[in-house]
């Protein structure tokens, strides 16, 4: 069994703020999360399950997000994730950087 | 702020663990459903559809063991893992961890006994209030400069109103007095104090008031306070006992108030307190018996306030130059003051623990370097597999750390004993014993000593072990006697000569000690001290108000005791001998040849018979007689001291010797007796007056009877001859002689004990090192012993070599150990008497035993080593 080629990997770091802007629009369940990034992005960025999940613990013990048991649109008991107050102003720092760092390399990358 | 949050929320999670799990695992589950329902929409078989769901999610276990990373402590949980690691370990060889933890438990628990003594009797702050600024305030005389005298009244005044250094200060005496009312009669402790002291202390009454400056001029009649013992013995602690009275000396008190029952101070606790009153006698300058405590003003230095008191004694010194010559004021903590003399015995165990304490740690280190050895192949697995060097050595260094606690844990069992111990055997002077409790600091001091202790002894061998030859380790599992192990023989050698040099520093100093206390013992008092019965009187003034009266009982007194069979070989004295306390006085050194200057003489006053009772030789003269009365001249014996100071080259018989600055003073030497030790057995006679009795009789009257048989016998007989006198009259301190020696070197005979119990440990767990070492050693080189008895050696030849190896060690050992000692043994010297702190034959006669001990400790390996069957040794490989 071949497994299939990765589409785009994500940026290495950027995932916790991917997670933080996507929720900036409101509650959401882990499944949302990877599906509302991957949709946006026009399905360029592919969000690994395997990752997104412990990123989520992490984001929680950071106190970035808060959970809070709810239920979903087919009526399950599913985990919903907000950003805390704290999250947004670390979800602020990172695009910062984030925004440096996309224009620096394309800065670079224009000059021949 | 957010790091306290992130803290507390993995607190809340790694506790929440089980949780947590079923958490995730919940919402993984809802995850795959709608992947799944999202792959059957996109055209798959309901089967497919959730297969690729799951596939797409990829290792569902590390992703939940990734998520857990971040609920808890990953450092902590992996440092738990450790622990329960080396715990196994120490299980898994109980031989190995009960012979380390017992050491250590030794070497832990004797350091943190003495530790918590040191602890509560020198470090920790006296109960009085901003205790760390009272200091007490002596005289030194220039005659006596090892003894501090107290103040006298003016120059009190004197320091109270020309210094500035002080906030406070208050004046204080001792005195023992006749306790008759309510209740038994009883002799009592007294302190009288000034106005201030209480308030300086920073205590007030329980119970009533304290004294006010009119309570120094009796405005409000005669008061005092009781100590709460008192109140409660003989008032059975009566809440209504201010103004009712309590009769001392034939005087009754009117009671203001009650002390608080845990106030002590200095040595020996007052029962009753009253207001300082002074006759114009006792107030004359010169008569230095008060103490003098004092208050600092906040943040000046005690050297300032020592320079203020240097100035205003020379000041003295010139406006009072008879009565104050040569004079200092002594300005000492009372942290200190109350420390005393105890302060640098103490610190001297404490260094001899310690020693103990790194002898300990030297063997549990070369064990565990031994159980490193054994383990190498499972570390260099351990390495292959990816352990950091710094893993492995947070692994080695929490098994020698879980070693110590467990030593420590025992050791603190020991203390604990240990301590209760110390209370239970510690000599009276030692101070503040009732401060001292079997508490929680014990636990402190011990987890401290642990941890160090833990790092000491694991440290060198994990740093070694923890650096294994993979390839090495890996390839030749049991090879043994390689070159590769030259260098940890080393490691294993140095350990043993610091051992044993330790061992040895112990040995000398404690040989030192008892030698001391042996001289101590049987040094020459000048007089005989066996058979003689001593009792003390104390003549109450309402019943002998005047000399003449005291006189008058001495008189008949003596007349009586003479007349008994048993008892008339008998002494009369103003002083007790040999309890360490000294009388002295001012002299006029005109009369003693030595210009217009005052010098100060220790003193004491005696009945005719002192010197043939106590078997003191007369070396010219004549001794007092019956006729040596008031009314006749006044007469003096000095002892062979001043005669040698003051008379050299000429006869004193028929001098003058001028006593005080009055003309009134003046007597006539009329004899010179032999020196005598009567102040301490360690006091080297100094130059020494005595006096008749009969001539001036005080307050004090102490009785030394010489008896046959065992003096104690005798003390019935001796009551009823001074109760056929007075009937009312207590007769105190009655103890032979030999129990007054034995109490004036109790401190210093239970700390030589103690000390040569710790040498005797040192030296047990040296000898089972070397033991253990060597036949280490020995059996590493079974092979190679196998080989040289294969080609021809013999046994001598083999237990040679071994010895050979084992006494290289013990030399080296005992060498650095005698450097140590000649270094070390100088912080002996104020302990020692009569021996240098260098004496040659105990430092010899101590690297002797030593080496005696390490060639015991290498015999029984050395001779197993000639046992090695050639055969065997070379097949074991």
């Amino acid at each position: 069994m071949v497994r299939t080629a990765t589409k785009n990997e994500l940026l290495p770091g950027t995932l916790d703020m991917l997670i933080l802007h996507t929720l900036t629009r409101g509650a959401m369940h882990g499944y949302g999360i990877a599906q509302k990034i991957q949709e946006i992005s026009d399905e360029v960025l592919q969000v690994e399950e395997g990752s997104l999940y412990p990123a989520l613990q992490r984001l929680l013990v950071k106190g970035w997000v808060k959970a809070e048991w709810g239920t979903s649109e087919n009526n399950r008991r599913a985990r919903y994730y907000t950003v805390t107050s704290a999250g947004k102003k670390q979800l602020g720092t990172e695009a910062e950087n984030f925004r440096r760092m996309v224009h620096a390399i394309a800065r670079v990358m224009q000059t021949a | 702020m957010a790091k306290l949050g992130e803290f507390w929320r993995r607190s809340v999670f790694s506790f929440r663990r089980s949780k947590m799990d079923r958490e995730l695992a919940e919402e993984i589950r809802l995850h795959v459903e709608l992947k799944t329902r999202q792959n059957v929409e996109a055209g798959m078989s309901q089967e497919e559809a959730r297969f690729t769901a799951q596939r797409q999610l990829g290792n569902l276990t590390r992703m939940e063991e990734e998520s857990r990373l971040s609920w808890g402590f990953p450092f902590l949980e992996s440092l738990l893992q450790d622990i329960r690691y080396g715990l196994r370990g120490l299980r898994k060889s109980p031989g190995f961890t009960a012979v380390a933890a017992i050491t250590l438990a030794l070497g832990i628990g004797a350091t943190t006994a003495i530790f918590s003594v040191v602890n509560t009797v020198l470090i920790r702050p006296l109960p009085y209030k901003d205790s760390n600024r009272l200091v007490r305030i002596a005289t030194i005389s220039a005659m006596f400069p090892e003894f501090q005298l107290g103040e006298s009244k003016p120059d009190y005044d004197d320091i109270k109103s020309s210094t500035h250094s002080f906030e406070a200060t208050a004046i204080f005496r001792e005195r023992a007095a006749n306790l008759t009312a309510p209740g038994e009669p009883e002799q009592i402790a007294v302190a009288n104090i000034s106005a201030e002291f209480l308030p300086l202390m920073g205590v007030s009454p329980t119970l009533g008031r304290g004294f006010q400056p009119d309570d120094e001029q009796r405005k409000n009649g005669d008061v005092a306070l009781l100590s709460h013992r008192l109140w409660q013995a003989r008032f059975a602690a009566d809440p209504s006992v201010v103004g009712q009275t309590v009769t001392v000396e034939q005087k009754p008190y009117t009671v203001i108030g009650v002390m608080p029952s845990d106030f002590e101070f200095l040595r020996e606790s007052a029962d009753l307190w009253t207001p300082l009153v002074l006759t114009a006698e006792e107030s004359k300058r010169g008569n230095w018996f008060f103490g003098v405590v004092a208050k600092l003003r906040p943040n000046l230095r005690i050297q300032e306030a020592r320079t203020e008191l240097d100035s205003l004694a020379v000041r003295l010194t010139r406006e009072h130059p008879k009565e104050n010559a040569g004079i200092r004021f002594k300005l000492t903590p009372l942290q200190e003051e109350v420390a005393g003399d105890v302060k640098s015995g103490l610190m001297l165990l404490l260094g001899a623990v310690g020693f103990l304490l790194l002898i300990a740690c030297a063997n549990v280190s070369n064990l565990i370097l031994s159980r490193g050895v054994q383990r190498q192949s499972e570390i260099a697995i351990r390495a292959a597999l990816g352990a950091s060097r710094m893993r492995i050595l947070r692994q080695l260094l929490i098994e020698s750390l879980l070693l110590s606690c467990i030593g420590g844990a025992a050791g603190m069992l020991l203390a604990v004993y240990g301590v209760q111990a110390y209370r239970a055997f510690a000599p009276s002077n030692v101070p503040r014993l009732n401060e001292l409790h079997a508490d929680l600091t014990i636990a402190w001091i011990a987890l401290a000593l642990s941890s160090v202790a833990g790092i000491l002894c694991g440290l060198a061998p994990a740093l070694h072990t923890s650096r294994p030859d993979l390839n090495l380790a890996l390839k030749e599992r049991l090879s043994s006697g390689t070159a590769r192990s030259s260098r940890r023989f080393s490691l294993r050698g140095t350990l043993v000569v610091v051992e044993v040099a330790l061992a040895l520093v112990l040995l000398d100093g404690s040989a030192l000690m008892v030698q001391s206390m042996v001289r101590m013992l049987q040094v020459d008092a000048g007089f005989r001290t066996d058979h003689l019965l001593t009792a003390e009187l104390n003549l109450p003034a309402s019943h002998y108000p005047t000399p003449e009266s005291r006189q008058i009982f001495v008189r008949r007194l003596l007349d009586a005791l003479h007349a008994h069979a048993q008892l008339k070989d008998a002494a009369l004295s103003d002083s007790p001998a040999l309890d360490a306390s000294l009388t002295a006085m001012m002299f006029d050194a005109g009369t003693l040849g030595e210009g217009d200057k005052t010098t100060t003489l220790e003193m004491r006053t005696v009945a005719p018979g002192f010197f043939e009772t106590l078997r003191i030789g007369l070396v010219s003269g004549r001794a007092f007689t019956e006729t040596d009365v008031k009314g006749a001249p006044k007469v003096a014996i000095i002892n062979e001291a001043l005669a040698r100071r003051y008379f050299s080259g000429q006869n004193p018989l028929g001098k003058p010797l001028r006593f005080g600055n009055e003309a009134s003073g003046q007597s006539q030497i009329i004899g010179v007796v032999t020196d005598t030790r009567d102040v301490h057995l360690r006091e080297a006679p100094r130059p020494q007056v005595y006096f008749c009795l009969l001539q001036s009789a005080g307050a004090s009257v102490h009785l030394f009877i010489r008896t046959s048989n065992d003096p104690l016998l005798m003390t019935t007989e001796m009551r009823k001859v001074i109760w056929s006198l007075d009937k009312d009259q207590p007769v105190s301190h009655i103890q032979s002689l030999t129990e007054v020696i034995s109490k004036s070197v109790a401190e210093p005979r239970f700390r030589t004990w103690l000390l040569g119990v710790f040498a005797a440990a040192g030296l047990t767990l040296t000898l089972v090192g070397i033991y253990g070492v060597v036949s280490y050693m020995a059996g590493q080189r079974t092979r190679e012993i196998g080989i040289r008895v294969a080609l021809g050696a013999q046994r001598g030849n083999v237990l040679r070599l071994v010895l050979n190896q084992g006494v290289r060690l013990a030399m080296a050992g005992a060498i650095t150990g005698m450097l140590g000692s000649i270094a070390l043994t100088r912080l002996l010297k104020s302990h020692l008497f009569s021996i240098k702190p260098t004496d040659p034959a105990t430092l010899a006669g101590a690297a002797i035993l030593m080496l005696l001990i390490a060639l015991m400790a290498c015999y029984f390996p050395a001779r197993r080593a000639t046992r090695v069957d050639p055969l065997v040794a070379l097949r074991h490989e």
